[in-house]
Order: C-alpha cells, then structure tokens, then sequence
C-alpha cells in the first residue's frame, strides 16, 4: 500500500525534473524519453484478471487437447495410422477408424455450408442496409432467436416434419440431376413409381439442412457486425456518385466485409462439424465411404459418440476419444483459418487492431 | 465541521446498510423456513428420488409405473436409452437401476467387450412381458393394409436382406388373400445397443442359422456372428435409436414399405399395425398380451437362487417351438437390474424409495400392462420377485397378500388367468388357406383389410378389393368362384408406359356375370378381375363374379427430360415473365418520358 504511493510520487518527481531541464550542447545525445506508467491498482488487478482469463482460456484448450490425446492413446496404438483409412467401427474387435465418418461429418458441414452461407449473407444485407429502421431491430432478435432454439428442437423437427417435406426435393434433385456423381442415390429408381422414398432419407443432405438452420445465425451475426462497420462515408460516397444500393452493395459493403463473410462461414463451419444431437435424431448410422449425399445412411463423429458414448467402456471409449481427437483438430484448423482470414481482411484488421 | 458532516453521513449510510443487510437475512430465514416447512411434507416417508436407465421396449410399461407412484411421493426418473446403455451405466453406478431386456453379457458372442459386475451386487427382477412386434408401413391401391402375415422364415430373410421387395413369392404365399405390391421393403433396425436386438438375433440364429450366418458375413461382422445388441446393417436398411426411433420413422407418410421391430406397445401407440407371425402351431398370431402370456408358459426361468448372475433368467428357446396354436415366438421378459448393495449414489433412502416402486410396479402396474399392450407377469415371477426385492438394501418389506395384490394374470388355482382364458387363434389364421383373415391387428385392429380368395378352393383370383369391400369379401368370393372367376379381359391401361404426363388408369368394369373388366394397379402392376358394377369397388349384389378392383390411381410421376421438363420450363418463363414485366414496362416508359 505505502509501497505504491511512494511509486507514484517518484515518478510524478521525474515528471516534474525532467521536463523543464534545458538542453545544454554537453549533455548526451537526446534519447527518446521511455514512457512507463505505472499502474494503479484497478489497472493491475483488471490486468492481471484479464490475462488470467485468457490463458484459462488457452489452458483449457490444451487440457481439452491433451485429455483426448491421452485418452485416445490405447485405440490409436493399436490401430496405427489405419485409424485414418478404416471406415468400419468395431472397436472390440479392433477394427475401426474414422474414414467414413469424417468423411460424413465433412459433407454434413459442407450441405449445410451451401445452405446456410447464401441465406446468411442474404439476411444480414438486408438488416444493414436494406430493411427500414424500424425493421432491423426486431429482424435482429429474430436471428437470435434462431440461435438460441436448443438443437434437439430443430432435430425433432427436422425428423418428423421436414424429413417428410424434403423427400421430394431430394427426389427431384436425384431424378433430374443424378449425373453429378455425388447426388446419385444408389438404389433409388426414379422411373418406378413403386420405388421407396426411404432411399432419401435419413440423409447427410437432410441431416445438412437442419444443421443448416442452426448455423445460418452463426455466420449471421458476424457477417452483420462487419456489414454495419462498413465506413459510412465509403457508402455515401457511392451513392454520391450515383450508385443504385445494389451497386453500393457489391462495391463497397461487399469488398470491405469479405473477411467477415469468409469469417462468419467458417465458424458456421465449425458449429456445423460439431453438431451432434440433431444429427443423432435424423441420420440412419452407416460405416462405408459414402459421397451420395441424398442416400440414406450417414455419420457423424459427434453423433457417433454420442450413440455409443453410454454403450462403451474401456478400449471402446478410448477408440470414441480419438474420434474425438480428430474432430477436435479438424475443428481448430477450420477456426484458426476463420480467425486468419478475418484478421487479414480490411473489416476485421480494423477491429483486431 | 465539514469532517463532523461527513462523519455522521458515514454512519447513516451505514446504518441505512446494516438494516438493508438485516433486513435481507430476515428474508433469507423466512424463506429457510418456508422451504423447511414444505421439505419435511415432500419426504414423509423418507423417499429419495431414484433414477433409472436402459429398455426402451419395456419403456412404455415403466414410464405407466413412474407416473403412477409419484402420487405416494415416489418420483422415479427414467431415460430409454438402451438395454446396452442401461446396464452400462448401471455398472459405472450412474444410474440407481437398469431395465434390460437381457441379462448381463459375460461372454457376448458378437465379439464385443464383456461386461462385469461385481459379484452379489445385483438382482434381476421380471418387471414386464411383452412381443417383439414387427411394425410395418404398407398400403395396398392406396389402403393401408392392417392384416400382412410372415412366416418367421420370412421375418428372418427380410430382417437379413434376402427379401428386398414385398411382392416377393414367399411373402405373397403367407398372404394369399392380398395381392402384395412390387414395393422396397426397408426394414428399420435399432441403432443404438438394444435388447430387443438382442432377443430377435438370438431367435433368428436360433431358428434360421444359415440365413443369420450368410447375412452376418455379408455385413462385415463374421466371424462374431453370434446374438448381438448392435444390429449389423447393410444398404438399404435404416438404423434408428431406440424404439422410438424405429416406431416414429415406420410411421412417416414417406416410410411406405418400411418394416420395424419394436415392442408391441409402440404399434398401438402409434396406431400402426403389426404382422402375424407363423408358430409351430401352423397360425399366424399377434402379440397380444394374451397370446404373449400364453407363450411364455413355456418360457424356462432358471430357479436356481444360488447363483445370481443367472437367478430368474429366461430361456426362451421353449417358446420358439411352443406348439400351442395361441404362441408368438417373440414373446419375452423384461427385467429390471436392482442393486443389492450401498455403493456409490446408491443409499438406504434410495433403496427404500427403489423397493417401494418394485412392489408397487409387480402388483398395482401389472393392471395396466394389458392396455398397454404389455403381459401381467405371472404369479410364480411375481413371488419370485418379491424374494429379490428383499435384497435391496433399504427396503421395507412388505408382506403382500398374493390375493391382494391385484394382478389381473393371477388365477385362484395359480395359474396365469391370461393364458386361460386367451382365446383361439381364428380358423382364417390357419397356414395354407387359400384366404387370409381381413382383421386388423395392432393400433389398427379395428380396420379391417379386405382379403380375396375364398376358403373355397377355386381362388385363383387375385383381386384385391377397396374400401367398403371388407364385409362383402366373404360372400362375394364364395358365391362367386364358381361362376366366372379368372375370366377376364385386359382393358385398363398398363401401368408400366409412364408416358410423363400423369396417366390415370382405370378399370373398365361391365355389369355382366360371365365378362369381367379388368383394372390394372398402378401400385402394383397387376391387373386383377373386376366386376363392372362396383364402381366403387364395392361387391355387387348378386355376387357374380370375382370381387371388384376398380381402381383409379394417378401415377406419381415420370422422368427423364422429357415433355414435362418443357412444360416446367414454360411455367418458369411464364412466372418470371409476370414477376419481370411490370418492372421492366414502368422503366421503359419512365426512360421514353425522359428522352
């Protein structure tokens, strides 16, 4: 306590000697003066505090890390590297690995990128700059909304109302479209009116869209934020010089947001990779390499643990914690890009800064 | 003065604090003594909420259970997360007790890790019985249909993908009175460790080894091929979590084809019917809780109470070859896994609140089950059960009358009341008629199907009838075999030429004894006699003639890119066009304003 004031008295004696000294030819070069400040209290302990919680943060990180890696270890030494070319998972007879279910969650993520991403960016051009005033308020909370709807709701949903609803898209989309390799349903035969509209479902592409309402108010939010950070003069300015809004759009909020657009569909990506409970409800679990989208069957590595999380003891669990593992990696490389990107782009240096 | 003023500002705020404080604390001690006011009330009888986890195929008669007793203060919680689940968590002592379908694997056969509790510190209880059903999704010219029948050879080929489509010869003779569609069967198995998976593995090795071999190779299991709770899937079938699961997705509008098993109660509660199953007996039965009561009189219990690790278990092999004409072959226990020793979250209150519920869930619970559609346990397990309940620790035991305890399954001479009084299969059920019996089954037996083909010999007409046919069904074939069955002319258009444009196909009917007009099904692509009067599809009158199947079906939909994509095409445009020109004029004409 006493220790601090005298502190501050010493440098508010510095302050006052070494300012009106004159500068005199015998004196030393002048040196530029090094600026200390010495901290108050508040100061430090809101320092301090704030340093903790970010290394807490990081700690975590790395326990999170570490406890899978360690957990993981038994699995991934008696699989080897075969852990990433298996597709099959039989952990007991150790026979596992997580090709196909990797593969799975990626195309999941992917589905729901595709939907999310352009309806996202949609939503949050309108609230900045087209929708009236008195709109964006409540069109705000109402994307917020949608984050905050838990995901075992929009997977009921997706299960027993959309599901039935889809079908005929995924139809569709296989019967007019089934050259491009991966939308061709393997059993499907769409010339026979007799054929099961089962072959569509419980699908990535289902499982995808419902992941996609969920992610779509991830990679709202942030697109928002850098749209609504756009330089208003900027904007004026093109109107000014005679631009439509359309116009205004795609020369200056466009080019200016791009980080955060490429931010926001990242970290929906990343939501997306992880979504667990609604893809557990709606997709049917199968372990082979599978690109068809449309087909029924799919995986999902948080879906896969979390069916055979409380089935699983032992070497079972440990086979389950390096899926785990992998996801957390594929997870962190997709958000560390994110943070690159926004971070290098014009909107997000000027925030980071 | 100035430090006088501020002094005594000091002191009042701080007073003003204290009282605040004070006055908070009074509050907070109301409050305590509120709460302690109502805490004794909640816990009168010393009972301790108790949680439990695993079957969800006897989910439906436990979750009857819990909410019953919660009126005596019992609150039980309960996740249906898998026999599998269950006894896991049971084992990691997570969870108070476990309901399983199965007891504990000491030596799985299908190659996963064995599963070991300690010894002495469990008990298997009988909480219910009940059928493994196998619910299914099918309609027939649009109806759906609520009488199917499978031999269990059938079952077994459809359950390891040796039958993919329900028109298949060997389903079309368990059925002679329908004319089954060329429709994908999609069996739906369980995703999740399951004990109803278990049981119906273990019955399919036990009766068809070949077939369960040939498919467990197929499925990548080999070389553990033995009963197993993960069902192996191959393409084309649909695995989903927990009955549940498997029950919500057989009964989506798109699901037509698909085919579950799933406990008998889930077929009622989601009002879907649910196939016969051949038995040795040479019937096709359903597993209702009559018949599932009869059936496992024959169900072996092991008696021997010295070894707890097998006490009260079944063998059911007994079952699968009781030649009563009422079994099901499906037909099992479902146990509760109790604990028998303080350990973990696991203490006297609990226990005493967990004995509580097990007596009220073997007598009271038990006359419920049969609407449940679930089978009262019978008095030998009953009793049996009560010895088991005294070994959970805690427990205070009753001395339960056994006339007293109200199970509807007890007769006064001791047997199973159920079993007595079930009745016959009906003669329609028999094997190898040329008919079939229309009733429905499971959450459908009121509608009825109607069926062709008459116990007559001199069937040979496969026509399938609409609605409003069921009663006629009976008479109008009887009468009418031996008139002009099998005379038809083909009019209707064939199904097969999808043109692209929606067709509708229609029989031609001509009110004529000896020419009957001929319509073609859509749905199935076979063309049945139909007699020209019922424009409906209803008999006629005189009962000349084979049953009517007139029938009007609008084909789904063609493909390719052929006429119809042009069609689309011009509708695009044309919308486009109504959405475009009015813009586009009002620029046009504002830029001719301003020139």
């Amino acid at each position: 306590m006493t220790v601090d004031v005298v502190a501050v008295d010493v440098v508010a004696v510095d302050v006052m000697t070494v300012i009106p000294e004159p500068i005199d030819a015998a004196a030393p070069a002048p040196q530029p003066r090094t600026l200390s400040a010495r901290r108050g209290r508040g100061d430090r302990i809101f320092y301090r505090g704030a340093s903790f919680s970010g290394l807490i943060v990081l700690a975590i990180m790395v326990m999170v890390g570490l406890f899978l890696a360690i957990e993981a270890t038994q699995a991934l030494r008696s699989t080897g590297l075969s852990f990433l070319t298996t597709a099959e998972w039989q952990p007991d007879r150790n026979k596992f690995g997580i090709a196909a279910v990797l593969l799975g969650t990626v195309l999941i993520a992917l589905v729901a990128g595709l939907i999310a991403v352009p309806i996202a960016m949609g939503t949050a051009l309108f609230i900045t700059e087209v929708a009236p005033t008195w709109i964006r308020s409540s069109l705000v909370a109402l994307v917020d909304l949608m984050a905050a709807v838990p995901s075992v709701v929009y997977g009921l949903w997706g299960l027993f109302f959309l599901q039935g609803q889809i079908v005929g898209l995924s139809r569709w989309l296989n019967t007019w479209f089934s050259w491009i390799p991966f939308l061709d349903v393997a059993r499907a035969d769409p010339n026979s009116p007799l054929s099961s509209a089962s072959v569509y479902t419980a699908s990535a592409f289902i499982a995808g869209v419902v992941v996609a309402m969920m992610v779509m108010p991830i990679s709202c939010v942030v697109m928002r934020e850098v749209f609504s950070q756009v330089p208003s003069g900027e904007r004026e300015g093109a109107f000014a010089l005679g631009s439509t809004r359309w116009g205004m759009i795609r020369v200056v909020s466009l080019p200016f947001g791009r980080g955060g657009i490429i931010g926001g569909t990242m970290l929906g990506l990343g939501r997306a990779l992880g979504e667990t409970i609604a893809v557990l409800l709606i997709i049917s679990p199968r372990f082979d390499i599978n690109f068809h989208v449309l087909e029924a069957g799919g995986n999902s590595v948080s879906s896969l643990i979390a069916l055979r999380y409380s089935e699983s003891s032992g070497f079972g669990l440990s086979a389950l914690m390096a899926a785990g593992l992998a996801l957390f990696a594929v997870t962190l490389v997709v958000n560390f890009t994110a943070s690159w990107f926004v971070a290098r782009s014009r909107s997000g240096a000027s925030s980071e800064a | 003065m100035t430090g006088q003023l501020h002094a005594a500002r000091r002191a009042a705020q701080r007073a003003a604090r204290r009282t605040r404080i004070a006055r908070a604390a009074a509050l907070m001690m109301v409050g305590l003594v509120v709460a302690g006011g109502s805490m004794p009330k909640a816990s009168a009888d010393g009972f301790q909420r108790i949680s439990g986890e695993g079957s969800s195929w006897a989910a439906n008669a436990i979750d009857a259970m819990r909410v019953n007793v919660r009126q005596f203060g019992i609150t039980v919680d309960y996740n249906p997360s898998g026999s599998t689940a269950g006894r896991k968590n049971f084992l990691n002592g997570t969870v108070d007790f476990a309901a399983s379908d199965i007891p504990f694997q000491f030596k799985p056969e299908d190659g996963s890790a064995p599963e070991k509790p300690a010894p002495g510190s469990y008990a298997y209880m009988p909480v219910t019985a009940g059928g493994t059903a196998f619910m299914y999704n099918l309609l027939i010219n649009g109806k759906r249909v609520t009488n199917l029948r499978l031999s269990g050879e059938n079952a077994t080929k459809i359950f390891t993908g040796a039958i993919t489509s329900w028109n298949d010869p060997a389903i079309q003779a368990d059925n002679p009175g329908l004319t089954m569609p060329a429709r994908t069967i999609v069996p739906v198995v369980r995703s999740d460790g399951s004990g109803s998976s278990a049981q119906f593995t273990k019955w399919m090795i036990a009766k068809y080894p070949a077939l369960w071999t040939d498919y467990c190779n197929r499925s990548g299991r080999a070389p553990a091929c033995g009963e197993t709770s993960f069902y192996p899937t191959i393409a084309g079938m649909i695995a989903q979590s927990g009955d549940l699961g498997i029950a919500g997705y057989v009964s989506q509008g798109f699901a037509e084809g698909a085919i579950g098993y799933v406990n008998y109660s889930y077929a009622l509660g989601s009002q879907f019917p649910v196939a016969k199953v051949l038995n040795a007996a040479g019937y096709y039965t359903e597993p209702t809780p009559q018949n599932v009561a009869v059936s496992l009189l024959k169900a072996q219990i092991n008696t021997n109470e010295s070894d707890p690790t097998v006490y009260l278990t079944q063998q059911l092999e007994g079952v699968y070859a009781d030649t009563d004409p009422r079994s099901y072959q499906l037909s099992s226990y479902s146990y509760l896994i109790l604990p028998t020793t303080v350990a973990g979250q696991f203490n006297l209150d609990k226990g005493k609140t967990l004995g509580a519920f097990a007596y009220y869930a073997m007598c009271q619970a038990q006359q419920q089950s049969a609407s449940l559609g679930y089978s009262p346990m019978p008095l030998n397990l009953v009793q049996a059960s009560f010895d088991q309940i005294r070994k959970i620790p805690g427990v205070v035991v009753q001395d339960i009358d056994i006339s007293a305890c109200k199970n509807p399954a007890f007769a006064a001479d001791g047997t199973n009341l159920l079993a007595d009084t079930a009745p016959q299969p009906l003669a329609c059920d028999q094997q190898g008629l040329a008919t079939q019996c229309p009733n429905g089954t499971g959450g459908l037996s009121n509608i009825p199907t109607a069926v062709s083909g008459g116990t007559v010999a001199g069937g040979g007409t496969t026509a399938t009838t609409l609605p409003g046919a069921g009663s006629g069904a009976g008479t109008g074939t009887g009468t009418g075999a031996g008139s002009g069955a099998g005379t038809g002319t083909a009019t209707g258009t064939d199904a097969g030429t999808g043109s692209g444009t929606p067709t509708t196909v229609a029989g031609v009917a001509v009110a004529d004894t000896g020419a009957a007009g001929q319509g073609c099904d859509a749905d199935t692509g076979l063309c049945g006699a139909g007699d020209a009067a019922s424009a409906g599809g209803v008999a006629s009158a005189d009962g000349s003639g084979a049953i009517g199947a007139v029938l009007t079906t609008t084909l789904a939909q063609s493909s390719g890119w052929g006429a119809s994509i042009g069609l689309l095409l011009l509708i695009v445009v044309l919308v486009l066009a109504l959405i475009l020109t009015p813009a586009l004029a009002w620029r046009y004409f504002s830029n001719r304003q301003l020139a």
